[in-house]
């Protein structure tokens, strides 16, 4: 009998459309694959077995099978709102906080009949790169259980390689969907900024946030980002630019393209076997026809420092409404200022009270244009070198990494876990679309993902170029 | 020499059906909480929106204050902690203000001023807070979110007031014109206008400590507020002592100002542009085409009632600043003209009607038609001027046309010689003395007796002929 | 010296750490604010802020309402009191 959890998200929606197999059937395959590895991994924060199946069950009597995602589980990252659920984003201080509203990307996936089967485990305000942060557990990484899964949208990651949903959607503010799926061996697509609404994602940092998919190919993505793409009046920073279908565009040849390898990359330490893969995927593009060029990022050491006092400058405002006074976690005290402090002190954990303290300095008075300004500035100069290379390359390859996953509990300064990022954060400080692709593993066993970066708004490119060096 | 420096900060709520940044409805006086979304209650991931009604007021505004619209301007974040403010931060505009650089001119006691505007910006206001008690006593406060969100126009001056009066009259025509627009009731009551002021005082060109007063529910709060201020000021600077530079609340029932009694706040409210929202981009012909929407406004219209109608500054002030009393008044004078005799029976009888039954001008039932068959009836000596003030009185009340009045109560004047010259010598008899005082050269008492023949004749006598027999009977008498 | 006035930046924050944990933090924060002084080297010169994409504009929404949240809704998150209002410990205290 075929195992429906092997297969691909579209494949998956195009055997249900044409009865092959049951939506119910798929359903109940994925829910026993989450019984037998759930207890392991632990991905989810939340499962809906019985809204599933009720879903499921109306899905199943329908004449007319419609949607993109006819029938499909999908899992969401628990920082992006989904009515009626819980949505924690992985904090204690949103503990008991009921989603009153449909995220935007949630409700297109409803309406293409996709069904919601649970929220995915991530750290703290999506502030990590392991899911250690969580405050309710760490997830591990299916391909071996010592090693994290990366993150922050490691459920996401983790639970699309291990076969307990065939997509998830997560969210990557400096490279939360990007790094984890490269530690998992999945695809993890990073649209453009603007192109996916932020409308229901709970914000750590607004101008650098974007939603997208976690999938087992890259075909996968472009099925979800046919779905999730697109202007949305609920969400000012999304843009009204045309928006291909990404599934129509995968086939086509990449001869001639451009490619460019950053030469600054090799001023950073990466490990051996990710040189080669990076290599090979070179190669493979050279194969295809693509012509590869050196260019040069200048300022690409610089984006981290940048990043650094951005993310957390918006993020101590952003993360000021949770002051337990209308929903989620709430301590007490004797007056006001003290129910305040005691419920944020108690309700964040280490990392976030770190960035907020971090961000609140940066913008504050006196340091204001030593920090929060010119890192700004910075950004728009790290921006420019991405322009100028985007004038003689159509895409970027470059790791998505410098190392593959590593053990849970064994980074232990924050600086050194801010290092995890190097490759993936400049790519959202200049908001461009990015997709890391895997590309075998090391010696461990581990995966190992190659990242490809594509200019503003051209994810269709980006993903065509991607599906040549998938495996 | 002590000399007052005033600048006021003005917070108008911009009438939209829904919020600034959300759909929600803002509806004043709801029940607690029913108008609220994911927005403006800022439950996780939810967004702001700009609506396009409160760019549309916030020019016709800014043009109407004589500001530079700015054709690119930013929204900004301005982070605070309190329990009304759902987000921990504001969404207001700071580098870059919808206008700026606009004046009003006011008029107070025959003499024109303008006072200069720094800037005009807009933003979401915050929920309510309400304490049980004294706020420091109480346990609890209690928080509806139906006002979070609603679009204000921020309106900062320059310090270039220099009286209470001064105040008044700019608070006084701001509302006007805002009411002139329709982007504003201008209530204070509630809430749709609030204002803070900020006041010192110098001595001898030397300058004063600001203090800020808050807490002024009403244009004369604010004027008394001031007066109170200004004495306060100035006695501690004869006393040698110093102003402290502080945050004063106005206490309504002695008014007097009292320092807030609050913990010293680190104010560090860290501005940065918000992420959420894209600049504002106008472009120059929607402000043009803004621009010509805007009306005859009440400044100008109350110099053209002076200019041109002769109309006293007050009656001018009373007609041009509310909307609704020149639009009758300039509708009624088109078809009788006469504009001051017309002002002055707005002034007093009409407004006493208004006074009495609470309604609005509209709804007086005397309109253009009555008021011209009224002034016919001046015109052609049938009533005199009091009488007509009786007829108007009675018409508004009754509905009953003027000359109907007139006739059913016998009120036209007397103008038969005889009736009238029969009742002046029975006037002369019961007023002997007044008489022995006139014909000793004492020519006053001439009022004294006309006054007595238009008693007689119930007001109706024609007090020109009156005057003309009268003279010449007591000539006789003379005689 | 350190510039980073933790306990300051905390009440801003809306933050209070125990005195172990704040000194932890401190030491944290203390080695990224350091690290954040490599962008001197960058000269920025005219350089105009980046916070907003090129590629963004503002969309205005029409003056329309619409229903909000319910009152039961709303109390799945936090129970109100009175007349329906949230509830807050006293504001001033200390
Ligand atoms: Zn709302």
């Amino acid at each position: 009998m075929m195992d429906i959890t092997k297969l691909t998200a579209y494949e998956t929606v195009k055997r249900i459309k044409s009865g092959e197999i049951g939506v119910k059937e798929t359903l109940l395959s994925y829910l026993k694959k989450i019984e037998e590895r759930e207890d392991l991994i632990k991905t989810f924060i939340l499962i809906d077995r019985d809204r599933a199946i009720k879903k499921a069950e109306e899905l199943d009597q329908l004449e007319h099978k419609e949607g993109l995602l006819f029938g499909l589980p999908v899992a969401i990252k628990d920082n992006i709102n989904v009515y009626g659920y819980e949505a924690t984003a992985g904090s204690k201080i949103l503990k008991g906080y009921v989603s009153l509203y449909d995220a935007s990307v949630v409700e297109s996936i409803k309406r293409e009949n996709g069904i919601i089967l649970g929220k995915t485990n991530c750290d703290e305000f999506a502030m990590g790169s392991s899911t250690e942060n969580s405050a309710f557990f760490p997830t591990r990484n299916p391909v071996n259980l010592e090693y994290v899964p990366g993150g922050s949208s490691g459920g996401s990651a983790a639970c699309v390689a291990a076969e307990e949903v065939a997509i998830a959607i997560g969210s990557d503010t400096g490279g939360s969907i990007r790094e984890p799926a490269a530690f998992c061996g999945v695809v993890g697509l990073k649209p453009t900024y603007g192109r996916v609404s932020r409308y229901g994602l709970i914000a750590f940092a607004s101008s650098l946030d974007v939603i997208g998919p976690l999938s087992k190919d890259v075909r996968d993505a472009a099925l979800m980002l046919n779905v999730i793409a697109g202007f949305d009046a609920h969400d000012e920073t999304t843009v009204d630019i045309k928006v291909d279908d990404y599934l129509d565009i995968l086939e086509g040849n990449i001869k001639g393209k451009k490619i460019g390898v950053i030469k600054e990359v090799m001023d950073f330490e990466v490990q051996k076997e990710l040189k080669d893969a990076l290599e090979s995927s070179i190669q493979k593009l050279k194969g295809e026809g693509c012509e590869i060029l050196e260019i040069s990022i200048p300022y690409l050491k610089y984006a981290l420092p940048s990043y650094y006092i951005i993310a957390p400058s918006e993020a101590s405002s952003n993360l000021a409404r949770f002051d337990g006074v209308r929903y989620g976690y709430e301590s007490d005290g004797a007056y006001l200022r003290e129910f305040y402090e005691n419920t944020r002190t108690e309700g964040f954990g280490d990392e976030v009270k770190r960035r907020i303290l971090i961000g609140t300095f940066a913008l504050s008075e006196g340091y204001f244009e030593d920090y929060y300004l010119k890192a700004s500035k910075v950004r728009r100069i790290i921006e420019m070198d991405f322009e100028n290379a985007f004038e003689q390359v159509d895409a970027l390859i470059l790791p998505t990494t410098a190392t593959t996953a590593f053990k849970l509990n064994e980074k232990k300064s924050p600086l050194e876990m801010y290092m995890t990022d190097i490759f993936t954060i400049p790519v959202n400080l200049a908001g461009l679309p990015a997709i890391s692709v895997p590309a075998g593993t090391d010696k461990a066993g581990l995966p190992v993902g190659v990242q490809l970066v594509g200019k503003w708004f051209e994810e269709a490119l980006l993903l065509r170029i991607a599906h040549h060096i998938e495996e | 020499m002590y000399k007052p420096t005033i600048g006021l900060e003005i917070h108008l709520q911009l009438m939209t059906e829904s919020k600034i940044f959300c759909s929600c409805s803002t509806e004043f006086a709801a029940k607690p909480n029913t108008h609220i979304c994911p927005v403006c209650i800022g439950l996780p991931g939810a967004l702001p929106v700009l609506n396009e009604k409160v760019i549309e007021y916030g020019v016709m505004l800014g043009i109407a204050l004589n500001c530079t619209i700015n054709e690119v301007s930013s929204f900004y974040r301005k982070n605070y902690f309190y329990p009304d403010l759902p987000k921990g931060y504001q969404i207001t505009q700071y580098a870059i203000p919808l206008a700026k650089d606009g004046f009003l001119e006011i008029v107070t006691e025959n003499q024109r001023k303008m006072i200069r505007i720094e800037k005009a910006h807009i933003e979401e206001d915050s929920g309510k807070s309400i304490h049980t008690g004294d706020i420091t006593e109480s346990e609890y406060s209690f928080i509806d979110f139906n006002r979070s969100g609603v679009p204000l126009m921020e309106i900062v001056t320059y310090p270039d007031i220099e009286s209470p009066d001064e105040a008044y009259e700019f608070l006084n025509l701001l509302r006007s014109i805002a009411r002139y627009l329709g982007v504003s009731t201008g209530d204070m009551e509630k809430g749709a206008l609030r204002c803070d002021v900020n006041i010192s005082v110098s001595k001898d060109e030397v300058m004063g400590t600001k203090v800020e007063i808050k807490n002024l529910n009403s244009f004369r709060s604010v004027k008394r507020a001031l007066e109170y201020e200004i004495k306060r000021q100035t006695k501690l600077i004869e006393e040698g002592r110093t102003v402290v530079k502080e945050t004063r609340h106005f206490d309504e029932k002695d008014g007097t100002t009292k320092a807030m009694r609050t913990k010293e706040e680190l104010n560090d409210y860290r501005y940065f542009p918000e992420p959420d929202l894209p600049p504002l981009i106008i472009s120059g012909d929607f402000i043009e085409e803004i621009g010509q929407r805007i009306p005859e406004l009440p400044n100008q219209k109350m110099r053209r009632f002076i200019e041109d109608y002769s109309l006293s500054i007050d009656y001018a002030r009373s007609i041009a600043y509310v909307p609704s009393f020149s639009k009758y008044f300039e509708s009624i004078i088109a078809f009788t003209g006469k504009p001051r005799e017309v002002a002055n029976f707005i002034m007093v009888n009409i407004s006493n009607y208004l006074n009495e039954t609470g309604k609005d001008i509209e709804e007086v039932p005397f309109g253009k038609e009555e008021f011209k068959e009224l002034l016919d009836l001046i015109d052609s000596k049938i009533i005199s001027l009091n009488i007509a003030k009786n007829v108007l009185d009675d018409s508004i009340r009754s509905g009953k046309s003027p000359s109907e009045i007139v006739r059913e109560k016998g009120l036209s004047q007397v103008t038969d010689e005889d009736t009238l010259r029969s009742m002046i010598v029975e006037v002369l008899k019961e007023n002997e003395m007044q008489v022995r005082q006139y014909l000793a050269g004492k020519t006053k008492v001439i009022g004294f007796l006309v006054g007595a023949v238009m008693k007689k004749s119930g007001g109706k006598a024609n007090p020109d002929l009156v005057n003309k027999i009268l003279l010449k009977e007591l000539e006789t008498l003379r005689q | 010296m350190s510039k980073f006035d933790i306990e300051k930046v905390e009440r801003l924050a809306g933050l209070k750490l125990k005195d172990d944990e704040r000194e932890r933090i401190k030491r944290d924060i203390d080695e990224i604010i350091n690290y954040f002084d490599i962008l001197k080297e960058v000269d920025t010169d005219g350089i105009d802020p980046l916070v907003y994409t090129k590629w963004t504009r503002l969309t205005l929404r029409n003056d329309e309402v619409h229903t909000g949240l319910t009152l039961e809704e709303i109390k799945k998150n936090r129970k109100l009191f009175g007349n329906n209002f949230f509830r807050v410990r006293r504001i001033i205290g200390e």
